[in-house]
């Protein structure tokens, strides 16, 4: 999501800072003094500041939360956990009827990218589907969230809202060099679970917390993923640009609320002032920023010099990591330089030149019923060696208070969102009155409280919503998909899914699982997964795989290195390089965010260049060779009809998770016999076609080409980049 | 069987609208930008209706219905080409007076010697414009120009500067112009994208990708780079090694799957939108290169634009690249002259401009005579400018720093009038003057003469109706015909 506010403040503060070049250079002293003096001008907004109403108040998201019990259902043999009371209520209410469970393999497809990003392999969708246990699908989910995959996936939804990249973006998208440090922590944090009230309180203020501590130190990094005009004339303009980013990622990640609005003005809708935005900002007014601090959360004074080259600064930095042992790795993390406050001023119409009163740190009102202060000082829970204020911990400790209204709400939602497609608030970092209503707020309520009670575990989380009825529900209902459903089941599935289309076409009361369109990034991991090329390698500085030529010699030589090493190439998406000019060019069609603002829910368009990338990208091609070849080779110890059949169902299983039946086997057949024959007669040098990889001795290299295109087809299928 | 309609191509609601109006020529008559950008496409915080691409009427009858920008990326001198300056003549050599008061430069300039204008003005045409002679072919055509010599933007950098002229600010992300008129007016050719960026082949400009990208309006929007020769879009061209009948065959085989897979997911509109796409793909393959091969082109035409000839080939190919878009109907083409540097002549404003305006002055004036004669300059609006001007001060003794402060862009063709001047710098061309017009101000004119009241295109975004020009925005009235 992208606020205005930076824009406005820029195109505003510009237009002062223009008139100050044809002003005499003092006037802006004389003309904040005449801005205190005049009447009704905003400068003295902190004392005549608009109160919070009791009506403001009345918003469903700045309402306390409560506890809410789930409520009676008619139909009390459906439902596996209270979060399934809450969405049938409401479908009784509109005489809807849930669908009943997906079939397992469908289960195990959906469940697998969900928390993994990955297809699941065909051995395990076998064993599950086979498992005579109780609780498989119980197991199931334990393994999935237990393996490494989890943060890989859950991993970059994160580095979505925290706008992450490797550069600075504008002019010369400086290289952060140890950018990927913060990545890896996220993707390590929620492998190891991290209780969530620790992850944020690690990110806001890890050095107050655990000085000395490279992990916390690192986790700082959240805050300054933004873009960065490192090459902008006035230190100050850029400060304050930074510092404006920040609080409004703050509001907008933590608390779903578009405070950014209100730093030029009050907010137009919400009940935030701009006094409240600037004490907002007071909090972070003591980080030194631009200039690298160190990443081993070791206390480091004076500047390495990173300030004088420019020209050659990337080779530098590289140079530096590699060759001499430096010290500790450097990178942009909060740190403050003692605990010595640096009074913070509301800026008159987001004009940095025209600093107005002097603003206390304080939490946005709204947010804050219980009228929560700032903590006066180093606070009691801050470590006796703390050299900063203590002004962040406060705030981390007032956002992961166990009853925060926003705070809850907002990440009980986030998490709802990435396993249904989309949230019961369905935007999810607007929770202001801007924003639109959640469809169920007594459940998403119930889930926010529920939480602190799982110990702020987000595993715990995800199995308690897996584990509902409602997840698991199929998201057709036209059965033919559904082997396992009684004729009973049937009749009624298809009836109530019809009605579900009919009453409710946009799904927010969840008769139906929604279908779900994977990313760009979980395409482009499954492409190599299901073709055995996904390097397994974790972490570390970003990769970059080669670019299409078209795009290659558009940009700057030094802004993509192809990394030497092939395996690279091959390595899960989270791990490619992030350049803020430069979105690779997959993930582009397939509606990456451009890592400018926080975004917490993806765009997802339909256009033709994505059925282009798909049909004639190398990455698909080379897919599609090295799933043949793979498939060729395992089934090359048959013989005759039976062969075919069998690589063609092989192919299957690994693409899309399941065998084909017998109409779909016939239509492969069918295209490999008519391509095989046109091949044969258009008699290309076995060069030119698209062999598998590798190509099993004894066979012919016209039907082995052949297979290579059905794969390549399976690549295009819908089911393949749809989740159900 | 279910009572359900089975098997559909016909999503409900919005998308079933937007599919309509896809398919309403038949599947046959489909092609390249219906599959780019009209595929009923979901998410994102507007309506449905937001990211289609279907031909739509603006607030006003429009004076131009399509747009040409010609970028000079790196800040041409607008003291060396189209603002003539006597006094700077007169005072070069000397320092710049006391009375202009402190000047934000980007490389401390400000006490630097003023460098007077480095090739003569003449007035030229009927109408007596002064025009330097860097640019005699744009010269001639200075009856056709209205010239705005008053611009002036925000930032002294590039980048920024780049993104401001392109989205009226200077942070990256915002969307571009190109995209706020194909949100705004769509596209009548389904052949084509409604927004095409033909890029410098040198490299792109500074700050990249984001000066063309959609911001917050769905990215169908966004501008489609397309290139002159063979590969003119990624990934347009199937693999070499699928050159047979492998991919139509792969397309068969996949469309007549995904039609199963939909029967049973009926209803779903983003996956029969996902099926057309594909078809109108595989049609793309032919449309744009036939769209890149100029073989049609008459040999008088070729040389109208300098093709052939060692200077202006590469220019003038993509000059014609831009008429022969506007006229299957794409709305906005924005040609870039200049790399990475460009017209960024800090050092020798002779050595670069001479470069530079070799390359593009015959072109442009090419374009200009070629629309006219054709008749579509009338409602074609044809845009030169950089992202800044140049600053009065040498640098390095010969060059000039970037001035955002004051520059000059010209506008030609539908709706503007021709063979004017409008608002002055001052006496040395540092700062804008009379009748001022900022970039939020050129905006608001250009989407008057495309039909707009630029305070009501707008596109709710984070609970806040956003608009090209902001908060700002004044329309130059004396420039529309």
């Amino acid at each position: 999501m992208r606020g205005h506010g930076r824009e406005s403040v820029n195109r505003r503060l510009m237009i002062p800072l223009l008139l100050g070049l044809l002003c005499p250079p003092d006037a802006f002293s004389v003309d904040v003094d005449v801005e205190r003096g005049a009447p009704g001008t905003i400068d003295d907004a902190a004392k005549d500041e608009r109160p919070i109403t009791t009506e403001d108040r009345e918003h469903w998201s700045f309402r306390p939360l409560r506890r809410p019990s789930p409520p009676a259902v008619k139909n009390a043999r459906w439902g596996r956990n209270p979060i399934d009371r809450f969405i049938l209520r409401r479908l009784e209410e509109k005489n809807l009827v849930p669908l009943p469970p997906a079939d397992r393999a469908t289960l195990i497809r959906r469940v697998t990218f969900d928390l993994t990003g990955l297809p699941p392999a065909p051995s395990e969708v076998d064993a599950f589907v086979s498992d005579p246990a109780q609780d498989a699908y119980e197991q199931l989910i334990d393994r999935l969230l237990a393996s490494t995959a989890y943060g890989e996936r859950w991993g970059q939804h994160w580095l979505d809202l925290a706008r992450f990249a490797e550069t600075d973006g504008f002019e010369q998208d400086h290289l952060r060099p140890n950018a990927w440090r913060y990545r890896d922590w996220i993707i390590d944090a929620l492998n190891r679970d991290v209780p969530y009230d620790e992850f944020v309180r690690l990110q806001i203020a890890g050095d107050e917390f655990r000085p000395g501590d490279p992990d916390a130190a690192v986790a700082t990094g959240f805050a300054l993923c933004g873009p960065d005009m490192t090459d902008i004339n006035l230190k100050e303009e850029r400060r304050h640009v930074v510092l404006n980013d920040i609080t409004a990622t703050v509001g907008t990640v933590f608390l779903g609320l578009n405070i950014g609005c209100a730093q030029c003005h009050d907010h137009k809708f919400d009940p935030i002032s701009q006094a409240d935005f600037y004490r907002l900002r007071a909090v972070f007014e003591n980080v030194d920023l631009f200039r690298d601090h160190p990443l081993d959360g070791s206390p480091r004074e004076e500047s390495s010099g990173r300030k004088k080259t420019t020209k050659s600064k990337e080779q530098k930095q590289t140079a530096n990591q590699t060759a001499k042992k430096p010290g500790p790795p450097m990178g942009r993390v909060f740190h403050e330089q003692g605990s010595k406050r640096k009074p913070s001023h509301l800026m008159v119409r987001g004009d940095f030149k025209r600093p107005g009163p002097t603003l206390l740190p304080a939490f946005p009102r709204i947010a804050n019923p219980w009228g929560e202060r700032v903590a006066p000082s180093v606070a009691e829970s801050l470590p006796e060696e703390a050299s900063t204020s203590g002004l962040r911990a406060s705030l981390a400790r007032w956002l992961t208070r166990p009853d925060h209204p926003l705070a809850l709400r907002v990440i009980a939602n986030r998490v709802w969102q990435h396993h249904f497609g989309e949230g019961l608030v369905r935007t999810p970092n607007l929770l202001g009155t801007t924003g639109q209503e959640p469809s169920h707020p007594e459940l998403l309520d119930w889930i926010a409280t529920e939480l602190p009670r799982l110990d702020w575990s987000l595993k715990r989380l995800h199995r308690l919503i897996l584990t509902s009825a409602t997840y698991r529900q199929a998201s057709t209902g036209l059965a033919d998909t559904m082997v396992a459903w009684t004729e009973d089941q049937r009749r009624q599935a298809s009836e109530s899914y019809r009605r579900s289309l009919e009453l409710d076409p946009e799904n927010r009361l969840l008769a139906r699982q929604n279908r779900r369109r994977l990313e760009g990034e979980a395409i482009r991991d499954a492409l190599l997964s299901v073709s055995g090329r996904l390097s397994v390698r974790r972490g570390g500085p970003g990769v970059m795989p080669p670019l299409p030529r078209e795009i290659r010699n558009s940009i700057r030589k030094d802004h993509w290195k192809v990394s030497p090493d092939e395996e690279d190439h091959r390595r899960r998406s989270i791990y490619l390089f992030v350049r803020r000019n430069l979105r690779y060019p997959f993930f582009d069609v397939f509606d990456r965010p451009d890592s400018n603002m926080p975004c917490g829910r993806r765009d997802r368009t339909t256009i033709a260049p994505q059925a282009l990338a798909l049909l004639n990208s190398d990455l698909t091609l080379d897919a599609a060779r090295h799933l043949a070849g793979i498939v060729l080779t395992d089934c090359a110890r048959l013989e005759g009809a039976a062969r075919q059949r069998a690589e063609i169902q092989l192919a299957y299983r690994r693409s899309l998770g399941r065998r084909p039946d017998d109409a779909e086997i016939e239509l492969a057949e069918e295209l490999l016999r008519s391509l095989t024959t046109r091949l044969d007669a258009e008699g290309r040098p076995s060069e030119d076609l698209a062999l598998p990889e590798p190509l099993p001795v004894d066979r012919s290299p016209t039907s082995a080409a052949a297979f290579t295109t059905f794969c390549l087809s399976l690549f295009n299928l819908n089911e393949f980049i749809y989740i159900d | 069987m279910p009572n359900v309609t089975l098997p559909t191509d016909l999503p409900p609601g919005g998308t079933r609208r937007e599919f309509l109006a896809q398919a309403g020529g038949g599947i046959g008559s489909l092609a390249l930008a219906a599959m780019l950008h009209d595929e009923g496409l979901l998410g994102g915080e507007g309506s449905h209706d937001a990211s289609s691409t279907r031909p739509r009427q603006p607030h006003y009858p429009p004076r131009a219905k399509r747009m040409i920008h010609l970028f000079m990326h790196g800040g041409p001198s607008h003291v060396d080409l189209f603002d003539s300056k006597p006094a700077l003549k007169k005072y070069a050599g000397q320092p710049l007076p006391e009375s202009f008061g402190q000047v934000m430069t980007r490389r401390k300039v400000a006490k630097n010697p003023l460098l007077g204008p480095v090739r003569p003005f003449r007035p030229r045409g009927a109408s007596g414009l002064e025009i330097s002679d860097f640019l005699p072919h744009i010269a001639g055509c200075a009856d056709e120009l209205a010239i705005i010599r008053s611009c002036h933007g925000d930032s002294v950098n590039h980048p920024q500067s780049v993104y401001q002229m392109n989205t009226g600010s200077i942070l990256m992300g915002k969307p571009s112009l190109g995209s706020w008129l194909s949100y705004g007016l769509g596209t009548e050719c389904r052949d084509m994208p409604a927004y095409v960026v033909l890029p410098d082949p040198g490299g792109a400009p500074k700050g990249g990708p984001p000066a063309w990208g959609s911001g917050f309006l769905p990215a169908t929007h966004q501008g489609t780079l397309m290139r002159a020769g063979k590969e003119p879009i990624v990934n347009l061209r199937p693999q070499p090694r699928f050159s047979g009948g492998e991919q139509r065959a792969a397309l068969e085989f996949a469309r007549k799957l995904n039609r199963r897979h939909l029967a049973l997911r009926a209803g779903d509109g983003e996956l029969s939108a996902r099926i057309a796409s594909y078809e109108l793909a595989y049609r793309m393959q032919s449309a744009a290169p036939a769209l890149v091969d100029l073989s049609g082109e008459s040999e008088a035409t070729r040389k109208l634009y300098g093709i052939g000839e060692k200077d202006t080939d590469e220019f003038g190919t993509r000059c014609l690249l831009a008429r022969r878009m506007i006229e299957q109907g794409v709305r906005f083409v924005q040609l870039y002259s200049g790399d990475t540097g460009g017209w960024d002549a800090h050092k020798n404003v002779l050595k670069n401009h001479g470069t530079y305006c070799r390359r593009t002055d015959k072109p442009v004036a090419g374009l200009l005579k070629d629309l006219r004669q054709r008749g579509l300059l009338d409602d074609t609006l044809v845009l030169w400018g950089g992202e800044f001007g140049r600053m009065p001060m040498s640098e390095q003794g010969t060059g000039r720093d970037h001035n955002p402060w004051g520059y000059s862009v010209w506008m030609a063709g539908g709706g503007v009038k021709g063979g004017i001047a409008y608002g002055a710098t001052d006496d040395v061309g540092l700062r804008a003057a009379v009748d001022k017009v900022h970039v939020h101000d050129l905006h608001a004119t250009i989407l008057r003469l495309l039909g707009f009241n630029h305070e009501w295109l707008t596109y709710s975004h984070n609970g806040r109706d956003e608009r090209l020009t902001d908060v700002a925005g004044r329309v130059v009235w004396d420039v529309i015909a």
